[in-house]
Order: C-alpha cells, then structure tokens, then sequence
C-alpha cells in the first residue's frame, strides 16, 4: 500500500514541476470542441440539428460534443499516459532502479494508475464546473450518485487498457506513436463525438469499447437522454471484470520477458 | 573579393551539406522504429475522418445547402478534407521541429550536437528539411486516397498556383517551428507550447468551416495566420470556393507574414539559445 502512496506522491511531485501541463489538460478537451461548433454551425447554420438529433437522440449538438470531449480525458489518460509512465522513466534514467526495487512491480503500475486516475478525475470535475458556470449545463444532485457510478466503473475499465499500454511500451520501447494510433482509434470509433450509428462500421465497433457505454449513460444523465441503466452498467461491470485482470497478466508476463531478455535499459 | 565569394560559397555548401546530414539523420532514426514509421501514413486519415463522421450525423448527408450559401462548394467532405490537408503542415512545424530539440536532449546528444561547428538554426533547418519531406509523402498519399474513396474533382488548372500558396504558408510555419524549437530550450515542456499553439491555431484558421462562422475576434486573429491564407487560397484554388480576400492579397500578406515569422522565430530562437547557455539549463530536464 505504501508503495502505491509513494508512486501516487512522486507523480503528483513532478506534474508540479510542470504548472503549465496542468492548466492545459485542464482547458484543452474544452478548447476541442470549439472547431465542432463552428463546423456544425457552418454545415447547418445553427445549433441544432434534426438529423442529429435522429442518431443522437438530442438536436443540440454542443452538448454531446462537450460531454464527449470531457469524458474522453479519461480515454487519453489511460492510454497515453499510462502508456507512457514507463517510457518517462526510461527517459528520466529511472526505470532500472523503480523496477529493480523489493516490491512487485504491478505496485508500481497500480500506483501509477491511481495517480492517473485521480487526476483526470480533477480535470473532470474542473470541466464539468467550468460547463456548469459558463455553458448553463444543469447537473441535480440526484443525479450525482450515478454519474459517480458509471465514471468509476469507466475508469477501471479503461485502466485494463492502460495497464497493456504500459507493457506495449515496455516492449516495444518507441510506443507513442502506437499508443497515439490506438487511441485515435478509440476516438473515431466510441460516440465521443457523433452517435457511431452514423456508419455500420463504427457502430459495430464501438460495441467493443467501454467508453461507449459510460458515453451512452452520462449523456443520458446530463442530457435527459432515454437509455438502459441497468444494461449499460452491466456491460461496464462485465468488461471491467475481463480487462483488468487481463491487463495485469500482460504487464506481468511482458515485465518478465524484457527483465529476462535484459532489454530493460534499451531505448 | 573572389577569395571572399569562394568562402561564402564554401560556407554555404557547408551549411547545407549539415541540413542534408540532419535530414538523413532523422530518416534513419525513423527507420529504426518501423512500427511507429509505417502508423504515421496512417494517421491522417484517422485524425480526418472524425470530422466527416460528424458531418454526416450533422446533414444527416454529404451535401450542406447552408455551407454552399456562404462558400459556394456544398460538398462538406471536399471542404473539409482541403482544409484538413494542409492543415498537416503545422504539426511540421509544432511537433516535428519543436519536438526536434527535446529529442536530442532526450537522447542525450542535444549538448553534443550544440557544439558541432554549426549555427544552431542549422539543425532546425534540417528537420524543417526532413519534416517537409516526410510530411509531403504522407499528404500525398492521403490525397490520392481520399480523393480516390470519396470521388472529390479537383481543378488541377490551378495546381501550379496552389504549390506557391502551400510554399508560402509552409515557410510562414517554419517561423512558428523556430520559435517553438527556442522556447523548448528555456521551457522543457515543449509539448505543451506546441499542443497550445496548434490548438489555438486550429481553432481560428478556417479549416472545416469558413472564417464567416468565426466571431470578430478570431477572425481579426485569424488574418496574422499563414495557415487562414494558406488554406483559404488553396481552397479557391482546387475547389472554387468564394475569397473574402482577393489572390493577390493573399500573395502579399502570406509573403509579409512569412518574412515577419520567420524573423521574430529567429530572433527568439537565438535569444532563447543565450539565455539556455547563460543559465546553464541546457542538460536540465
């Protein structure tokens, strides 16, 4: 436990020594959706849309752009900077030591992950204020407790993903631009930005995705949407229960392979 | 004086042949992580087709009557892919060139490199050489494709044109690179300055949309962009699309904006250069 809390201490240590990382992560998924509102606004001159609102279930595309865009902090934080926490150690000359330390390494991976965690959780929470403040979004307090439920089982989620992501990098060292590939892919293929039923492809795809099911619920809270509570919390549930464990065998038997091959210290 | 011409012309050649060097450096740095080499030809067209995806939510279709009143061109895919295209050349500038002096730091010859018998705007010349190249072969293949796919005409009369727009716009860019690659110097986190900055960017150029939709603000901003000409120009050039701005114009203040960039990303850099060596803070990470 204390090895999570000195993992989750150090992280927080060195994002400080960078302030600027922080005010970004904090406005860019808003500064995303900007260009989608002059698009919108330049193809149908106003904003709303019937044909939208036929796939998406509400016309007013701003709001499900925004939902989409902060929701999605926590997809790229699993996936690239989990991804990348072993690839920074590597650059900082730390990841011998970390990883030769006497404690298990997927310590260190969870630590790793409860950081991450935490913090989108932070810019989360900032982004939902500054929606709430600025963009008139209404958020009651009932509706608090679920939002909560399904951000928590997304999360976990997603971190089964990160934890592969992290031994991708361990592997194959120079990863970022796999890690980027994966998760645009993720990108074009969850209900971030438009209802995936727009293409057969996409939908079919995203029915793979756990974002897609936190998508449907949080939109459906926040916007009033009709959806499955139970269905898509169940779904969430059942993914959870297969990724992570799944993540923590790949880290563990990739760790294995790069500290037995000895290409732990290659760049 | 002819002793003097031949020095120059040596000096010159010198500076090239390093250009050159840098060039082939990276291709073969890029080469080694084939992986990572091959995902890049790919991922332009993931980072496009989000955009046509929510257009099509949006016209419930291809074709858009509003875009057509106020541009002339009502097919949204060939409006957007134009725009998204030559858009490709700021990450040139923000990531490739910015991110060229972390790199070196990273893989700690950024002190060794410092030192080679070169003025240091010579190394970012020759990623701005290796960039433009990669990126070029890249923006080529996503063009055949998606013109191909899509079925989008595009007047070819006006290609000739069109190369001296994106030329243009392309060494406006390389101001803005020089001035990311600096500030990577006393700033570290050069992503951030470049995330920021292409953000900002894409923002305000009228890539997926006219610069009619923008607000007043942006708009006035958009016009300090080589990119708003850039793409606004070619645009017009391919596609047809109506100019708020005549050819001309965009000559001349894609030329003044080029020369204004490159010269404050200059002066930046060299600025940014003392000050890194003044501190010490060269090898701080």
């Amino acid at each position: 436990m204390w090895v999570i809390i000195e993992e989750v201490r150090k992280s927080f240590k060195i994002l400080l020594a960078y302030p600027a990382e922080v005010v970004f992560w904090i406005i860019s998924p808003l500064l995303w959706v900007i260009p989608l509102v002059f698009q919108g606004k330049a193809l149908v001159g106003a904003f709303s849309s019937t044909a939208f609102g036929n796939l998406a279930g509400t016309d007013e595309f701003i709001p499900y752009v925004l939902i989409g865009a902060i929701i999605s902090t926590y997809m790229f934080s699993a996936v690239w900077s989990m991804g990348n926490s072993f690839r920074d150690e590597t650059y900082y000359g730390t990841l011998e030591h970390i990883l030769s330390a006497p404690v298990r390494p997927v310590f260190i991976l969870v630590g790793k992950g409860l950081y991450n965690s935490i913090l989108s959780t932070s810019f989360v929470i900032v982004q939902l204020l500054i929606c709430v403040l600025i963009f008139g979004l209404e958020i009651t307090v009932i509706k608090i407790l679920p939002i909560f439920l399904f951000l928590v089982l997304l999360i976990i989620g997603l971190y089964g993903i990160g934890f592969m992501a992290a031994a991708l990098t361990l592997m194959i060292k120079e990863a970022h631009g796999l890690l980027h590939m994966f998760e645009y892919i993720l990108f074009l293929f969850s209900p971030i930005r438009y209802p995936v039923e727009v293409n057969p492809i996409t939908k079919t795809i995203s029915v793979f995705i756990p974002l897609t099911y936190a998508l449907i619920a949080l939109r459906g809270l926040l916007l009033n949407i009709e959806f499955n509570f139970w269905k898509n919390s169940i779904i969430l549930l059942g993914i959870d229960c297969a990724v992570v464990p799944l993540g923590l065998i790949v880290f563990h038997y990739v760790e294995k392979r790069t500290k037995s091959k000895g290409t732990l210290s290659e760049y | 004086m002819k002793q003097n011409k031949k020095g120059i012309k040596g000096m010159v050649l010198h500076y090239l042949r390093a250009i050159n060097a840098e060039n082939i450096k990276e291709w073969k740095i890029e080469l080694t992580y084939k992986p990572d080499f091959i995902r890049q030809f790919f991922e332009p067209f993931v980072y496009l087709f989000p955009y046509f995806l929510y257009g099509f939510a949006l016209l419930g279709g291809r074709y858009s009557e509003h875009l057509r009143s106020i541009t002339g061109i009502s097919d949204m895919v060939a409006y957007t892919f134009i725009g998204y295209l030559f858009i490709g050349f700021l990450n040139t500038a923000c990531w490739a060139m910015g991110f060229s002096l972390r790199k070196e730091q990273w893989f700690g010859t950024l002190e060794t490199i410092f030192v080679a018998p070169v003025p240091r705007w010579v190394y970012v010349a020759g990623m701005a050489l290796h960039s433009t190249c990669h990126q070029g072969l890249i923006m080529l293949i996503q063009a055949v494709v998606i013109t191909t796919f899509f079925a989008i005409v595009l007047q070819m009369s006006g290609i000739f044109v069109t190369l001296v727009v994106v030329l243009l716009m392309l060494l406006g860019l390389y101001g803005l690179g020089i001035i990311v690659a600096g500030l990577t110097i006393a700033l570290k986190q050069w992503w951030v300055v470049s995330e920021a900055l292409s953000t900002l960017i894409v923002v305000v150029t009228p890539i997926a949309y006219p610069l009619a939709v923008l607000p007043v603000v942006l708009r006035r901003a958009s016009m300090f962009l080589p990119t708003t000409y850039g793409i606004i120009g070619v645009r017009h050039l391919l596609l047809g699309e109506e100019l708020v701005v005549s050819l001309p114009t965009i000559f001349l203040r894609l030329t003044l904006i080029l020369i204004v960039w490159l010269t404050f990303g200059m002066i930046v850099f060299l600025i940014m250069d003392r000050y890194g060596r003044r501190k010490g803070s060269l090898s701080i990470y």
